[in-house]
C-alpha cells in the first residue's frame, strides 16, 4: 500500500442480550452515537478533520434504517460537513467500513475515517421486518435462504466436529471472557451507555459460571440429533461499536495513539450452506497481500458465531489455539451483527499494542456465504 | 363506595391467589407477609409467590400484565403504606392470636372508612372481632374465597352484628361485579355454608366407601356423574385439595360444632389417611395420594390405593351394575339399586340432604343459598335441594322414614308442599321455611337466558340453536349442540335471525350467547369426519361455503352483532367473535383458532378477519410481512388464550371489545353494548389487504423448515403450514402493489381446507380429537 493507513482509536457499548439485556429498550441510533462520541472523546481527534462515519449494519431498517450513519452523525454532534454512509455485508459490515475507509484512503478521498457498527436486535429482528425471499431463487438455490444454524450443523458434520468440541470451546469462551472482565481488561474499550437516568457500563452476556457439565445437558437448538446447542451459538446481541480509522500522518500530526497498522484485506465467497468456513479463503488471501504466513501471527481475533465453525476455521487454517481470542469471543461476549467487524478489529489493535506483538488477524463468517479478513501489524 | 387500591396480607396459596385476583380485575394491591433473612431480600415471601403464581398452571394471572399490579412488600416495612388502600384481606395462619395481633397494627394505620376483612374458613367472625374497637368491629367482615380464587366463583360473605352495612353491600358488589364472585351471605357458624356442607359430604362419602367395601375408583364414579359432581368424586378430590387438609378441616370442625350435631356420628378414626399423609401421599401436590402416577420403567401407569391393605393396584374402570343403568335410569335408578353402588349412593345421599335440610336456618337465608354455594365452591351441578327435588323429597321422606331414620322438618314440609322449587308463571320458586314459596332473587345488571327461557317461547329453534327475545329490541341467538359446536341448523338460525331483525321494526341487534360450559368448541367435527369418510366432498365443500355466507351475512347485516363467549371459543367459535361487530366476553374465555390441531385451516373468515386486524393494530411494524407473520404464528401454532385479556393481547378481541367478570352479568352487558352500537350503525367497509404473495409464502416456508429441522414441527404440521401459506400470502396471483379483496382471500381459505381435509393424516387427526379429546401429532 502506498500510504500508512493505522486504527487510531477503538471503542464500543457494552454487549447485552437481546430482549432480555439492558440495552433492549436503547434505541440502535442512539446506543452507536454514543459509542461514536466516546470514541472522539477518548482519541480526542477534531471531528473537523473526519470524512465520512461509515456504519455497518445487518438489518439496516426500523429504528436503524433510512441512512443511519447520517443520523448517528447528527446525534453525536458531528459537524455537519462529516459525511454518512450506511454499508451492508450482514455480519462483516463494519470491517467493511473499515476496509471502505482504508480503500478511500488509498484513493487520496480523505484521511481519517470514523468505522462504526450497530445492531439492536432486540428491536430488529433478524431478516428484518418484511422478509420477502425470491420464490424461484429459492426454489433453485435453497441455500441461499438457509438459515444460520443449519450451516452451523453443516459444517460440524463436514468438518466432523463433535459435540464435545464444540462444548469444551464454549466454556473457554467464557473463561477468557470471564477472567478478562475481572480483570478489568474490557473497561477501557466500553463507552457507557447512558439511558434516562441510569447508565450501562458492563457486558451482559459473559456467564461466568458455564460448565461443560451444564452446556452438555442443553438440548440441540437447530436440528433433532444435531450437535449445535444455544451455548454454543453466539446469543442475539444488541450492541454498537466503532474504530477511528486514518493515515499514519493524519494520526501524527493530531497527536493519536495509533493501535496497530492495517497491513492487507480480503474478501471471498463460498457455499452458502456452509458459511462458517468463510473466514479460511479470506484469510488465506489477506495474508498472501500481506506477504506472511499464519505461523507469523500472533493475535487472532475470529470471531465465534458458532463453536462448530469456529473449530473448522482454526484446524482448516492452521491457527494456534493460544493466539486466538484472549479476552473471549462471541459466544460469551455476544454478537450484535454490524456491530462484530469493528468489535473484532479494534480489539486485535488493542491487543497487539497491549501484548506488545507484532501481527493480527481479525476475520469472520458471513451468512450467504462469505468471509472477511485484516492483517494487522503492529504501529 | 370505592375500592380503587387493595392489600392482601399473607402471600400462601389464597392470599396470592386473592391478590392475583384483585390485578386480574385491574385493582393495584399490596401483597404482604412476614420480612425474610435469608438473603433473597425482606419481601421474599411475596416475592416468591408472585414468581410462582407466573409459573403455574392453571394461571392465577390472567395475564402477565396483571402480575405487576402486585406490589411485594412486608409487614414491619411497608404496614403504613396500608393507609393508601381501600380494602386490607388478611389471609394469615388461622390463629386468633396471630390475626387479632395484626388487626391491631392494621388499625392504628388504616385510613377512616377502609374495610378490613378475613378469609378465615375456621374462626368465628364473633371472636375476631372480640376485644377490638367498635371502629374497627364497624368495618370488618369475613370474605371466604375459595382455592383457586380466580376459577372458584364462590364468596361466603359473614357480616357482624356491629358491621356496617354499607361495608357489606360495598365489598358484596365489588366482589360481584369486578371479581365476578357469586356472593353467598353466611351466618356466623363453624364452616359457614359450603365447607360445612361440603366437609360432611367429604367424610360421610369416606367413611361409607370403607363399609361398604367400594373401591376408590367405584366410590368416585358413584360419587361423580351420576350425582352431578366433578368427576374427580370424592379421592380425586381429596387428591386434588391435599390429603393433609383433611384431618385440619375436621379438627377445626369437630371442635367447633355442637356435640348434637351429626357431623360427630360420620367422624372416626382413619388410619390410612394418617399414614398416606405420614409417607408424604398428600396428594397431587405430594407423591401421590388415593390415585398415584406410576411412573417406574419408563412407563405412566394411574394406580388406585386399596382402601382395605394400603397397596396401589392400577386403577380400573368400575364394573358396578347400579353404574352400568347409566343415564336413562337416572339418579333414582341407581339409589334404588340394590348392588353395593345403589346402597353406597343411596347411604351417603340420605345422609348429607338430610344434614343439609337440617341446617339449612341455622347457616345460610335460603335453600337457594346452601344449593349456590356447593354449586360455585364445590362445582356440584345441583345443590343438595336440588339433589332431593330429583329423587323427590316425598320419595326421601319416605324412605327414611321406613328406615327409621329422623325426618328432618323441612324435608317434610317439602314432601308436602311437592318439591323445594317450582316454576311458578314462569319463573323459578324456592321453598321457604315457612312452606311458602319466593322467587329467586337476580341482582340488578343480572340477566340469565334460563329465566328467559323459563317464561318465554322461542322465535325460532331447531335442534342445533334457538333464538330468544331478550327484551329491548335485541334478540339472543342460543346454540345448544355439544359443546355448543356449529352445523348448518346452526347456520339456517342464523340466518332466519339476520332475516328477522331486518324485516322488523321492534328488532334492532343480535347477541351470540348461551349459557353452556363453553360458548363453542368450533365446527362439528363429526359431521366433517362421517362426510370425508363417506367421500361426500361436495357436503363438506358446502358446509365451508354456507359457513362462510352465513358469517358474511352476519357481519355485513343492517344491525349491529354482538358476541359474549364464555369458556371455549375456538374455531368456528372463535370465527364467529371475529366476524361480529364487537364482543363482550366472559373474563374466563379461551379464544383460539386451532384448526391446524386438526390438520385444517380457518375457513369461515378466520384468516382473513385475523390478517385485517393485525394489519391495521398501529403497533406493528409496517410493510405486508408482519401481518402476514402473526397470523401465520397464531392460526399455524394454534395459539389458545387463556382469558379474555389474553385474547386481547393476542388480537382475537379488538381494543374496544369489553370484558365481563360476572358470567351472570354477560347477557346484560352484551345487550348494553348491542344497544349502544345499534344508535346510527353502519355495516363495515369490505376488506382488502396488501399482501406479499409467492415471496411471503417462501418466507413462511423456509421458517417451517427450520422448526421441522429442529423437531417441534411433525411433516403434517408442514403441510398444512403450506397450505395456511397460500392464503395468508394472498395467494400464488398476488402482489404487493395491487390489494387482495376479501372475497378472494375466502376462495383462498376454501381452497385450503378441501385441499388438507382430502389428506389421511389431517382425517387422523380428527378421528383421534373426537376420540380422545385430545390432538394427534402426526
Amino acid at each position: 500500500m502506498q500510504r500508512n493507513i493505522v486504527i487510531a482509536g477503538y471503542a464500543r457499548s457494552p454487549f447485552q442480550f437481546a430482549h432480555k439485556g439492558a440495552l433492549t429498550k436503547v434505541r440502535p441510533d442512539e446506543m452507536a452515537a454514543q459509542v461514536v462520541r466516546g470514541l472522539l472523546d477518548r482519541t480526542g481527534v477534531d471531528p473537523a478533520g473526519i470524512e465520512d462515519l461509515i456504519v455497518g449494519c445487518a438489518f439496516p431498517e426500523g429504528e436503524q434504517g433510512l441512512n443511519v450513519a447520517r443520523l448517528i452523525g447528527f446525534l453525536a454532534d458531528l459537524p455537519l460537513g462529516v459525511a454518512g454512509m450506511t454499508v451492508n455485508r450482514f455480519c462483516g459490515s463494519s470491517m467493511q467500513a473499515m476496509h471502505i475507509a482504508a480503500g478511500a484512503i488509498q484513493m487520496n478521498a480523505g484521511e481519517a475515517f470514523i468505522c462504526a457498527g450497530v445492531e439492536s436486535m432486540s428491536r430488529v429482528p433478524m431478516a428484518g421486518f418484511n422478509p420477502m425471499l425470491h420464490p424461484d431463487l429459492a426454489e433453485r438455490f435453497p441455500a441461499a435462504y438457509i438459515s444460520m444454524g443449519e450451516t452451523a450443523e453443516n459444517v460440524a458434520d463436514k468438518y466432523q466436529i463433535d459435540r464435545t468440541r464444540q462444548d469444551a470451546f464454549a466454556v473457554e469462551s467464557h473463561r477468557r471472557a470471564t477472567a478478562a472482565q475481572s480483570a478489568g481488561k474490557l473497561s477501557d474499550e466500553i463507552v457507557p451507555i447512558r439511558q434516562g437516568n441510569h447508565t450501562i457500563d458492563t457486558d451482559g452476556c459473559v456467564r461466568a459460571d458455564t460448565t461443560a457439565e451444564a452446556l452438555a445437558g442443553l438440548k440441540p437448538a437447530f436440528k433433532t440429533g444435531g450437535t449445535v446447542t444455544a451455548g454454543t451459538a453466539s446469543p442475539l446481541t444488541d450492541g454498537a461499536s466503532a474504530v477511528l480509522v486514518t493515515t499514519e500522518d493524519f494520526a501524527k500530526a493530531n497527536g493519536l495513539a495509533p493501535l496497530a497498522r492495517i497491513r492487507a484485506v480480503a474478501v471471498a465467497g463460498c457455499g452458502p450452506e456452509i458459511m462458517g468456513i468463510g473466514p479460511v479463503v479470506a484469510s488465506q488471501k489477506a495474508l498472501v497481500r500481506a506477504g506472511v504466513k499464519v505461523s507469523d501471527i500472533d493475535i487472532v481475533e475470529l470471531n465465534e458465531a458458532f463453536a462448530a465453525q469456529s473449530l473448522a476455521c482454526i484446524a482448516e487454517l492452521g491457527l494456534d489455539p493460544d493466539r486466538i481470542n484472549l479476552d473471549g469471543g462471541a459466544i460469551a461476549l455476544g454478537h450484535p451483527l454490524g456491530a462484530t467487524g469493528a468489535r473484532i478489529t479494534g480489539k486485535a489493535a488493542a491487543l497487539l499494542k497491549r501484548e506488545g506483538k507484532s501481527l493480527a488477524l481479525a476475520t469472520q463468517c458471513i451468512g450467504g456465504g462469505q468471509g472477511i479478513a485484516t492483517v494487522l501489524e503492529a504501529a | 363506595m370505592k375500592i380503587e387500591r387493595a392489600a392482601v396480607i399473607g402471600a400462601g396459596v389464597m392470599g396470592s391467589g386473592i391478590a392475583a385476583h384483585l390485578a386480574n380485575a385491574g385493582v393495584p394491591v399490596m401483597l404482604l407477609d412476614i420480612p425474610t433473612d435469608n438473603g433473597a431480600g425482606r419481601n421474599g415471601r411475596a416475592e416468591g409467590a408472585i414468581q410462582r403464581m407466573l409459573k403455574a398452571d392453571p394461571a392465577p394471572f390472567m395475564s402477565k400484565r396483571a402480575a405487576k399490579l402486585v406490589t411485594p412488600g412486608n409487614t414491619e416495612d411497608d404496614l403504613a403504606r396500608l393507609s393508601e388502600t381501600d380494602w386490607i384481606i388478611e389471609v394469615v395462619v388461622e390463629d386468633l392470636a396471630v390475626k387479632q395481633d395484626l388487626y391491631n397494627k392494621i388499625e392504628a394505620v388504616r385510613r377512616e372508612g377502609s374495610i378490613v376483612s378475613s378469609n378465615t374458613s375456621t374462626l368465628p367472625l364473633a371472636k375476631l372481632i372480640d376485644g377490638m374497637t367498635e371502629r374497627f368491629a364497624r368495618d370488618f367482615l369475613i370474605t371466604h374465597f375459595f382455592n383457586p380464587p380466580r376459577y372458584m366463583r364462590l364468596l361466603e360473605i359473614v357480616a357482624g352484628g356491629h358491621t356496617r352495612p354499607e361495608a357489606v353491600s360495598g365489598i358484596s358488589d365489588f366482589c360481584d361485579r369486578r371479581l365476578g364472585k357469586g356472593i353467598v351471605m353466611c351466618r356466623d357458624t363453624p364452616g359457614f355454608v359450603a365447607n360445612r356442607i361440603g366437609s360432611f359430604w367429604l367424610q360421610c362419602a369416606a367413611i361409607e366407601a370403607i363399609d361398604h367395601k367400594l373401591s376408590v375408583e367405584e366410590a368416585d364414579a358413584v360419587m361423580g356423574r351420576p350425582l352431578g359432581i366433578p368427576k374427580t368424586g370424592l379421592f380425586g378430590l381429596l387428591d386434588l385439595v391435599g390429603l393433609d387438609l383433611m384431618p385440619k378441616v375436621d379438627a377445626s370442625l369437630a371442635g367447633a360444632l355442637p356435640q348434637d350435631d351429626a357431623y360427630h356420628g360420620i367422624r372416626r378414626p382413619w388410619p390410612l389417611l394418617d399414614k398416606l399423609i405420614a409417607e408424604g401421599y398428600t396428594g397431587r401436590k405430594g407423591k401421590g395420594g388415593f390415585y398415584r402416577l406410576n411412573k417406574d420403567d419408563g412407563g405412566r401407569v394411574k394406580e388406585a390405593i386399596d382402601l382395605t391393605t394400603g397397596n396401589y393396584a392400577p386403577a380400573a374402570k368400575p364394573a358396578l351394575e347400579s353404574l352400568q343403568l347409566g343415564k336413562a335410569a337416572g339418579l333414582m335408578g341407581l339409589v334404588e339399586h340394590g348392588d353395593r353402588g345403589g346402597r353406597y349412593a343411596w347411604a351417603v345421599l340420605s345422609q348429607v340432604l338430610s344434614y343439609a335440610a337440617t341446617h339449612v336456618q341455622e347457616i345460610a337465608d335460603t335453600v337457594w343459598d346452601v344449593d349456590r354455594a356447593m354449586q360455585l365452591g364445590y362445582a356440584w351441578k345441583y345443590g343438595p335441594f336440588e339433589l332431593i327435588d330429583r329423587l323427590g323429597a316425598a320419595y326421601i321422606a319416605e324412605r327414611l322414614k321406613a328406615e327409621g331414620k329422623d325426618v328432618p322438618a323441612l324435608l317434610a314440609t317439602a314432601a308436602k308442599a311437592g318439591a323445594f322449587y317450582r316454576v311458578h308463571e314462569g319463573r323459578k320458586q324456592f321453598l321457604t321455611a315457612t312452606g311458602d314459596y319466593a322467587e329467586i332473587p337476580r341482582a340488578d345488571g343480572c340477566l340469565l337466558l334460563e329465566d328467559i327461557k323459563r317464561a318465554s317461547q322461542a322465535i325460532k329453534k331447531n335442534g342445533s340453536a334457538s333464538l330468544w327475545d331478550i327484551g329491548d329490541g335485541v334478540i339472543c341467538l342460543e346454540v345448544h349442540t355439544k359443546l355448543n359446536t356449529i352445523d348448518t341448523d346452526v347456520f339456517a338460525i342464523l340466518d332466519t335471525a339476520i332475516k328477522t331483525v331486518e324485516k322488523s321494526e321492534e328488532y334492532k341487534a343480535l347477541v351470540i350467547y348461551n349459557e353452556g360450559t363453553h360458548f363453542s368448541a368450533g365446527a362439528n367435527l363429526g359431521l366433517a369426519l362421517f362426510a370425508a369418510n363417506t367421500g361426500l366432498w361436495p357436503m363438506i365443500e358446502g358446509m365451508v361455503e354456507q359457513g362462510q355466507k352465513a358469517y358474511r351475512r352476519m357481519k355485513y347485516a343492517e344491525f349491529p352483532v354482538v358476541a359474549a363467549p364464555s369458556g371455549l371459543a375456538l374455531g368456528g367459535g372463535c370465527e364467529i367473535l371475529l366476524n361480529s361487530d364487537a364482543v363482550q366476553a366472559h373474563a374466563e374465555s379461551y379464544v383460539g383458532l386451532v384448526e391446524a390441531g386438526v390438520g385444517v385451516i380457518p375457513a369461515w373468515g378466520g384468516c382473513v378477519e385475523l390478517l385485517h386486524r393485525f394489519a391495521q393494530d398501529p403497533k406493528r411494524p409496517r410493510g405486508p410481512m408482519p401481518p402476514v407473520v402473526s397470523a401465520f404464528e397464531t392460526i399455524g401454532m394454534a395459539k389458545v388464550a387463556k382469558s379474555a385479556f389474553e385474547a386481547q393481547e393476542t388480537g382475537f378481541l379488538r381494543a374496544g371489545d369489553e370484558i365481563t367478570f360476572n358470567r351472570e352479568r354477560l347477557l346484560a352487558d352484551a345487550k348494553a353494548k348491542a344497544l349502544s352500537l345499534a344508535e346510527g350503525y353502519a355495516p363495515p367497509e369490505p376488506i382488502e389487504l396488501t399482501l406479499p404473495g409467492p415471496s411471503g409464502k417462501t418466507t413462511l416456508a423456509f421458517a417451517v423448515r427450520d422448526l421441522l429441522a429442529k423437531g417441534v414441527a411433525t411433516p403434517h404440521d408442514e403441510a398444512v403450514a403450506d397450505a395456511l401459506a397460500d392464503v395468508l400470502s394472498g395467494g400464488p396471483k398476488a402482489d404487493m402493489t395491487a390489494p387482495v379483496s376479501e372475497k378472494e382471500i375466502l376462495a383462498l381459505e376454501r381452497a385450503a381446507f378441501m385441499k388438507m381435509v382430502r389428506t389421511e393424516p389431517t382425517l387422523a387427526r380428527m378421528e383421534h380429537t373426537l376420540t380422545t379429546g385430545k390432538p394427534l401429532r402426526n
